[in-house]
């Protein structure tokens, strides 16, 4: 078969405007559609490279602003099952004031990050320092990049909840593009709010590594009847669950950006088919003399269908690599994306890239069905008398 | 002389099948970019509700939205007494202290739960906030467990109407009224007494935002610049006007994508209508050749070729913009509304609706689409030479 693929190549540049058009179309198009599916994807991303089976997050039963004291930790760390219990609380740190709130900034103890976040694979020696430095930080990817930060860096966090501006030294990342997390040592913040006559009594999350996964539905319940009836009840949620319900709110978005990649998508069809059904238009005097010839219905068919597949997986590739410029460019402009959560991560993963590869083979083959068919099917004494 | 426009017409008619494939690829793009372009707009209508010329919003330094925000009593006691903050008959401040906190709602089918913002309050509220009006039931009574829950509340939570009651936080109340506000995302929130919301959060720091309302006459930069630069409280005040058109702006990720699909989708569709135009101007070269010469000039054939090509742009515009209209109420309606958040995390329902704006912006994109997809192929068409033409045809 490989030895008419010349020949389908000399077709496709008969008329190098009409080829380069439609690849051009098709290429633009591809590269939207792997634009807008980045953007379900980062959702989806979230709940697949962060959430681990075996961690559960503990808050309050009314809701993620409302806290739960702090000696609760305490409770949870005895019970037996649990290996490591670590706190999370809102910080609302702003950096650069006209900007706001542009990524999540929470007080943890950096003790405990090592044994009930290991899988995030931060290196041992940074977590080393984040232990030793009262005033270090471990910063996302997503959020180092976003404001040209990198280890040693210090910068200085506003709060916006807390009256305090505190100083930070970056001593560590979390090596995950999608990763926009700030984390800061809780006695830091403790220490500054005694230092003007408040204290940090309370916490935000509390997220807990279990060391069995059976054990995981049991320990959920377990929690939650030991604070049941108190000042602050709690709900347990495993990991996964709780992206879920966080981003809950994003669902109606995510299925209008997925109508639109459709609607993109038979946009491409249709250019494609259109393409196809002139470039066969034009050639039923040669087909049919390449039939007269001796080649057979499905060697026609087959190299009309090659062709449009041919131009169509050129036109994707060039789309996808298209993309991944779009996203690198959109990626490095800070001021973007950070209200759009998880939907703003805008990376072209290999999983996406290969689907869009596909999608335009797919697209090619058919948008070439019906004319190729038509065209290898046809009468060729007809087709000669008509043209002759 | 020109062509007759019955000739462009009569041309794209003759090649039903090109024609349509062609009208498709331009309301597709139309249909995508309108789409996505009607949901942003409704954000931004949403987010931007004008706010009041009148009032100041305070905040603590820093913060952006009144969500992540704290100010203390204390300082709230000094700034109401400052000069220049409006009073109303009876001598009592126009300040409004809030305290904004997002607790989990139930949806009605209870098979979700979303962060919704609830608003502690005091009377003076309904003074300052001149957007909102009650339109049934009553203002809440401090301490007594009420609440007045926005139009956009009411119906989609569970025990949101009036008088059910709604539970949240630690505790339940009883709803006595619900308001508007002109549309703004204030019609996503429930409002309850101030005090009652601080003891049910627990919050430490009382208030998180106060909304003034500036004396008739009385310098509203002078106040800001007062309450900004008092080294007590650490305060900024933002007019109000200024804060939503900021708020706003947070849609305006989203309205760089739909740019972005208005004209990557516009370039595709234009480069696939020059490739029908083309291959139509080739298929035509006897005929073009026949026009030239009985008289029609370049310029009329040129005209006509255009002609043709807006024609394309505009039957696809009408397609794209009629079934973006359509397809925006119905995924809607499946939907329930989208729903979307900014900054806090509390949920503002819209709907997709497509404005005027976006049929405008459809417009345009169809418009250059039509001029750019005709332009070289009718250029080919005016350039051909009529006995060459006649003679290869």
């Amino acid at each position: 078969m490989t030895k008419y693929l010349p020949f389908v190549w000399k077709n496709l540049t008969r008329n190098k405007l009409r080829s380069l058009l439609t690849c051009a179309a098709v290429a633009l198009a591809i590269a939207l559609v792997c634009l807008l599916m980045t953007m379900p994807a980062g959702l989806r991303a979230i709940v697949d490279t962060f959430a681990n089976n075996t961690r559960i997050s503990v808050h309050n039963e009314a809701g993620l602003v409302y806290p739960l004291p702090y000696a609760y930790i305490q409770k949870i760390r005895a019970l037996p099952g649990v290996t490591g219990a670590v706190s999370w609380t809102w910080f609302g740190g702003v950096f650069e004031i006209e900007k706001g709130v542009t990524f999540p900034n929470f007080a943890v103890e950096p003790e405990h990050i090592p044994v009930v976040f290991d899988d995030y694979e931060i290196d041992p020696k940074q977590l080393e320092d984040f232990r030793r430095y009262r005033d270090g930080a471990i910063v996302g990817r997503a959020t180092l990049e976003r404001n040209h930060w990198k280890i040693g860096d210090l910068v200085t966090l506003r709060g916006t909840v807390f009256p305090i501006d505190l100083s930070f030294r970056i001593v560590g990342e979390i090596p995950n593009q999608r990763a926009p997390h700030f984390w800061m040592n809780r006695e830091y913040v403790d220490q500054a709010l005694r230092a003007i006559g408040s204290s940090l009594d309370f916490l935000g999350i509390v997220w807990v590594r279990v060391d069995d996964p059976q054990r995981v539905e049991p320990l959920m319940r377990e929690i939650d009847a030991m604070f049941a009836n108190s000042e602050a009840e709690t709900a347990s949620e495993t990991e996964q669950a709780y992206f879920k319900n966080f981003f809950s709110f994003l669902q109606g978005l995510v299925v209008v950006i997925l109508i639109v990649t459709g609607l993109v998508t038979l946009c491409i069809v249709f250019i494609a088919a259109n393409t196809a059904s002139m470039a066969v238009r034009e050639r039923v005097g040669e087909i049919a003399v390449l039939r007269a010839l001796g080649f057979g219905k499905r060697l026609v068919f087959g190299m009309l269908l090659a062709e449009g597949m041919l131009l169509s997986a050129i036109g994707g590739a060039g789309g996808a690599l298209l993309a991944l410029v779009l996203t690198d460019l959109i990626r490095s402009q800070a001021a973007l994306a950070p209200q759009m959560g998880p939907l703003g991560n805008f990376i072209v993963t290999p999983t996406i890239f290969v689907q869009t590869l596909f999608l335009a083979l797919f697209i090619g083959m058919l948008s070439g069905l019906v004319p190729s068919f038509g065209a290898a099917r046809r009468s060729v004494s007809e087709a000669l008398r008509e043209v002759v | 002389m020109p062509l007759p426009l019955r000739y462009s017409i009569g041309s794209l008619l003759a090649r039903r099948v090109r024609t349509s494939l062609t009208v498709g690829v331009i309301a597709l793009a139309v249909l995508a970019t309108t789409l996505f372009g009607g949901l942003v707009s409704s954000m931004k209508r949403t987010l931007a509700s004008t706010g009041d010329p009148r009032n100041l919003i305070v905040m603590r330094k820093g913060a952006t939205n009144d969500g992540s925000s704290a100010v203390t009593l204390a300082a709230f006691q000094a700034i109401r007494f400052f000069e220049g903050v409006a009073r109303d008959a009876a001598g009592q401040p126009l300040a409004s202290p809030e305290l904004v906190v997002q607790p989990f709602f139930r949806t009605k089918s209870g098979s979700a739960r979303e962060n919704v913002l609830v608003r502690g309050v005091e009377a003076v509220a309904l003074q300052v906030h001149s957007d909102v009006s009650i339109a049934e039931g009553r203002m809440i009574r401090a301490s007594s467990g009420e609440a007045l829950v926005g139009r956009g509340v009411a119906g989609r939570y569970a025990g949101a109407q009036l008088g059910s009651e709604l539970e949240f936080g630690r505790g339940s109340w009883r709803v006595v009224g619900i308001f508007e506000a002109k549309g703004s995302s204030l019609e996503s929130e429930v409002w309850v007494d101030a005090r009652e919301l601080a003891r049910d959060a627990k919050r430490p720091v009382p208030y998180s935002g106060v909304r003034l309302r500036v004396a008739p006459g009385a310098d509203m930069d002078a106040l800001a610049r007062r309450i900004g630069d008092d080294p007590r409280y650490a305060l900024e005040a933002t007019r109000e006007t200024e804060y939503y058109a900021k708020q706003a702006d947070s849609a305006n990720t989203f309205l760089l994508i739909v740019v972005g699909l208005a004209v990557l989708a516009g370039i595709g569709a234009a480069f696939g209508a020059i490739n029908t135009l083309y291959a139509s101007v080739q298929a035509r070269r006897a005929e073009i050749g026949t026009l030239r010469a009985i008289g029609f000039s370049r310029g009329a054939v040129l005209v006509a070729f255009l002609l043709e090509s807006l024609a394309l742009a505009l039957v696809g515009f009408a397609a794209g913009t009629l079934l973006a209209a359509i397809a925006g109420r119905a995924v809607s309606a499946l939907l329930g509304g989208i729903g979307f958040a900014v900054n806090t995390f509390s949920t503002s329902v819209i709907e997709i609706s497509v404005g005027l704006g976006d049929c405008l912006m459809a417009l345009a994109l169809s418009l250059a689409i039509g001029i750019v997809g005709g332009f070289f192929p009718a250029v080919r068409a005016a350039r051909l030479q009529p006995v060459e033409a006649l003679r290869k045809g």
